[in-house]
């Protein structure tokens, strides 16, 4: 029996031995991965070669030193108006796409709820509204709406000339919506302590009245205890806010030890934690490819995988070890921060959390215009504003309104069997189901309004790919300004997808 | 063996005759736009009573064991359920539905829930028992329909017949006084229909009040108290297990039995 078991498998080697190599599986994937990776790379070579050569031909300088040097531009509005580098002008510009992607996400996922969950409503002249508020604002291209929303804006009523504060809480002119502006003053750090404190007491509120619901099954109410509890301590905090000025101190503690640790402390705790993570995905990579027998099968892409991963991991520790200015920087932005907070802390007793301001207006010289006292919304940043929200509140409203109905009828039916209420069956059965249907087409919905705020250009609020066109108009260093924008869209379309995807992967319903 | 026994025993020593009224359908009628699907269905089930509602696809059975937990309103008629009539009183239809307990053709187990979850979310959340209450008594029913080792899976990791048993421990875990089972058997491949049946026999053996929509005639025969036949969404003959098989009355009964035996 093992004899022939032996020539079986000597046979069988035989046949394996006898492939030539165009035939060799393993051979063509090797091949093919590496030739593919030549191309791309010969490519990429080519075009930059080719790129680099026109652009010396013209004349054209590529570096990117315009991002040092004093821009002369204006913006219309953001943190700082006129910026003192190419760089900081660009900075400007990306927070405020930041600024409009974020309140237009959230603005846009509540407006939408609000109309999909009305479109699902009973109510004839309800839903037929929803119906409408969809299909009006999906059908117009968004361009077209956010220049309708600038026109109709500009063309109200011009700021009164006379300076000084308004009468009432809200005004509107061809400057823009100005409301009143609620700031974060001295205090705020403190009371914010006092909060974070809340929520800590939150935290065991509720896992206690959690466990109490479970032991007797009354309903306890937790999460409303929870949000009470932070409710509490964020009015109390208004009045004792001082009593933590104390944290400045441990901040201080916290600057000086960045300012004394050695540099090459850091380079070896950054070593340690690379090696240690390292370490930790080939064992759980490992662990995943050994079968219930402990046999370790590896196929080709297997290996793939760990020789990039490996040169990249060695990659890193090498750059972090032999390049200090990472580990300083580290260290010095540590400091600096830790100083900032201390420099919060640092406020006498009487500072409040927060202030409010009305509007005002202001004529600094020929035109009035709104001052710094109200919150003012530009009819630019209304225009953009507006229009990312309607055009993306029609689609999340017809994803809501689909993830619910995708929520099979039987569900609801055996819910309503067991004896459970309209609003239990919303919560336990419907909701955890529509959640995992709708969040993989939300992320796309969010993706595209981030997007989308690159038409800002067209009604001139001052966004990244505005600052950025300016500036390669001054300086004419396109291709620098092209691929600052194409990595600032790159990373805040990669940060959304990873958070989705993210819950995504962690709410996946198990199955076979 | 001796457990089966005294069960049986429970099932015998039923008096039907006396027994109290538990369904009591009065002249219901249903329908869906212009197509009629109940017509003046009138019937009363005792309690520990196994009624087995067969006839062709379409006749109204569905429908009509659908009405009696309200998930199908009923246009015309009465509907008593344990005392409690079934209208558009809200307070009703949920005492009503806490009593009865529904089992369905496809099975819809919640697929975001463990087996345990699916079995004691309605004990906890209705009837307000405390969890670890609520998880002994899944883990007790669990053992009773044969799958303990079951409890911490998702619906979605089971087999059909085991999706079946937990929808049925589900129904169980409230408690109830009347079962209704609407085509359990009917989505499951055939060597999983037998542990089902074995289940929902067991389950008229301990005397549950059971009211089963179903095609399985090996069931009907050995099981049923009384055997209802619907055509055209009318009750067309109601008799004994006996009767129906061997001697019915109707022209149609016949050419249903002559069809399927």
């Amino acid at each position: 029996m093992q004899s022939s078991a032996e020539e079986n498998s000597s046979t069988l080697k035989a046949v394996s031995q006898r492939v030539p190599l165009w035939r060799d599986v393993v051979v063509i994937k090797w091949v093919t991965q590496l030739g593919l990776l030549a191309v791309v790379v010969a490519s990429l070579w080519f075009l930059a070669g080719q790129a680099g050569d026109n652009l010396q031909a013209r004349n054209i300088n590529t570096g990117f030193d315009f991002l040092e040097r004093p821009p002369d531009i204006q913006l219309s509005e953001g943190i700082d108006t006129s910026p003192a580098t190419g760089g900081r002008a660009l900075w400007v510009g990306m927070v405020n796409t930041l600024r409009m992607a974020v309140v237009g996400i959230i603005f846009a996922t509540f407006l939408g709820v609000v109309v999909g969950l009305a479109r699902l409503s009973n109510n004839w002249l309800i839903k037929r509204l929803a119906g409408l508020w969809i299909e009006t604002l999906r059908n117009v291209p968004l361009l077209v709406q956010m220049i309708f929303y600038f026109a109709v804006l500009t063309a109200l009523p011009r700021v009164t000339l006379d300076s000084g504060p308004i009468h009432g809480w809200f005004h509107v002119s061809n400057k823009g919506i100005s409301m009143p502006r609620v700031f974060i003053s001295d205090g705020f750090y403190q009371w914010i302590t006092v909060v974070a404190v809340g929520c800590i007491a939150a935290y065991f509120i509720r896992n206690q009245r959690g466990k109490k619901h479970d032991l007797t099954g009354e309903d306890t109410h937790a999460a409303s205890w929870a949000f009470l509890t932070i409710c509490t301590f964020a009015i109390i905090g208004i009045f004792v806010h001082p009593i933590f000025s104390f944290v400045g101190e441990i901040f201080a503690g916290l600057a000086t030890l960045f300012e004394n640790i050695p540099t090459t402390l850091v380079k070896i705790l950054i070593a340690s934690v690379l090696i240690f993570f390292a370490s930790r995905w080939i064992r759980n990579f490992f662990a995943s490819r050994r079968s219930a027998t402990g046999h370790l099968s590896l196929i080709d892409d297997d290996i793939f995988r760990m020789v990039f991963v490996g040169t990249g991991a060695l990659i890193a520790i090498i750059v972090v070890i032999s390049w200090t200015g990472i580990s300083s920087w580290i260290l010095n932005s540590g400091r600096d921060l830790f100083q900032m907070l201390e420099a919060k802390f640092e406020v006498d007793g009487a500072a409040r959390p927060f202030g409010a301001m009305k509007p005002d207006i202001v004529k600094p010289g020929k035109f009035a215009n709104y001052g710094i006292n109200g919150l003012t919304m530009s009819p630019g940043f209304a225009a953009v504003f507006f229009g990312v929200v309607f055009y993306t509140s029609a689609f999340v409203a017809e994803i809501i309104r689909g993830g619910i109905l995708a929520v099979p009828k039987g569900q609801i039916e055996a819910g309503n069997a067991v004896g459970l209420s309209r609003s239990q069956s919303l919560r336990h059965i419907v909701l955890p189901q529509a959640i995992r249907i709708i969040l993989p087409p939300m992320g796309n919905q969010y993706l595209n309004l981030t997007k989308n705020t690159s038409l800002a250009i067209a009604v001139g609020y001052s966004d990244i790919v505005q600052v950025g066109q300016t500036v390669y108009n001054q300086t004419g260093k396109s291709l620098p300004v092209m691929a600052i924008w194409m990595l600032f869209y790159l990373a805040c379309s990669l940060t959304i997808s990873v958070i989705v995807n993210y819950y995504n992967v962690r709410m996946k319903i198990v199955e076979r | 063996m001796t457990d089966n026994e005294t069960e049986s025993s429970i099932r015998e020593d039923r008096d039907l005759a006396n027994a109290k009224e538990i369904i009591v359908c009065e002249g219901v009628s249903k329908w869906f736009g212009d197509f009629q699907a109940l017509n003046n269905v009138s019937a009363t089930i005792k309690e520990q009573e196994v009624v087995v509602v067969l006839g062709p696809s379409g006749s109204g059975k569905s429908t009509w064991i659908r009405c009696i937990n309200r998930l199908e309103q009923h246009q015309e008629g009465r509907i008593m359920v344990d005392g409690v009539e079934l209208s558009n009183d809200l307070r009703n239809i949920e005492k009503v539905r806490s009593e009865v307990g529904m089992v369905f053709q496809m099975f819809n187990l919640f697929p975001h829930l463990t087996v345990r979850d699916n079995i004691s979310l309605a004990p906890i959340w209705v009837r307000k028992k405390p969890r670890a209450e609520a998880e002994e008594q899944a883990s007790s029913l669990l053992e009773r329909v044969g799958i303990p080792e079951q409890a911490d899976k998702f619906p979605g990791q089971l087999s059909g017949g085991q999706q079946q048993r937990v929808a049925i421990a589900r129904a169980l875990a409230m408690e109830p006084k009347i079962m209704l089972f609407d085509e359990p058997t009917s989505a499951l491949d055939p060597e999983m229909i037998k542990e089902v049946l074995d289940v929902m026999k067991e389950l008229a053996l301990s005397g549950m009040t059971m009211m089963v929509v179903t095609h399985e005639m090996g069931f009907a025969k050995e099981v049923a108290d009384k055997i209802m036949f619907m055509e055209g969404g009318q009750i067309v003959e109601t008799g004994t297990p006996e009767h129906f098989f061997t001697n019915p009355t109707e022209e149609r009964t016949k050419l249903f039995l002559s069809q399927i035996l």
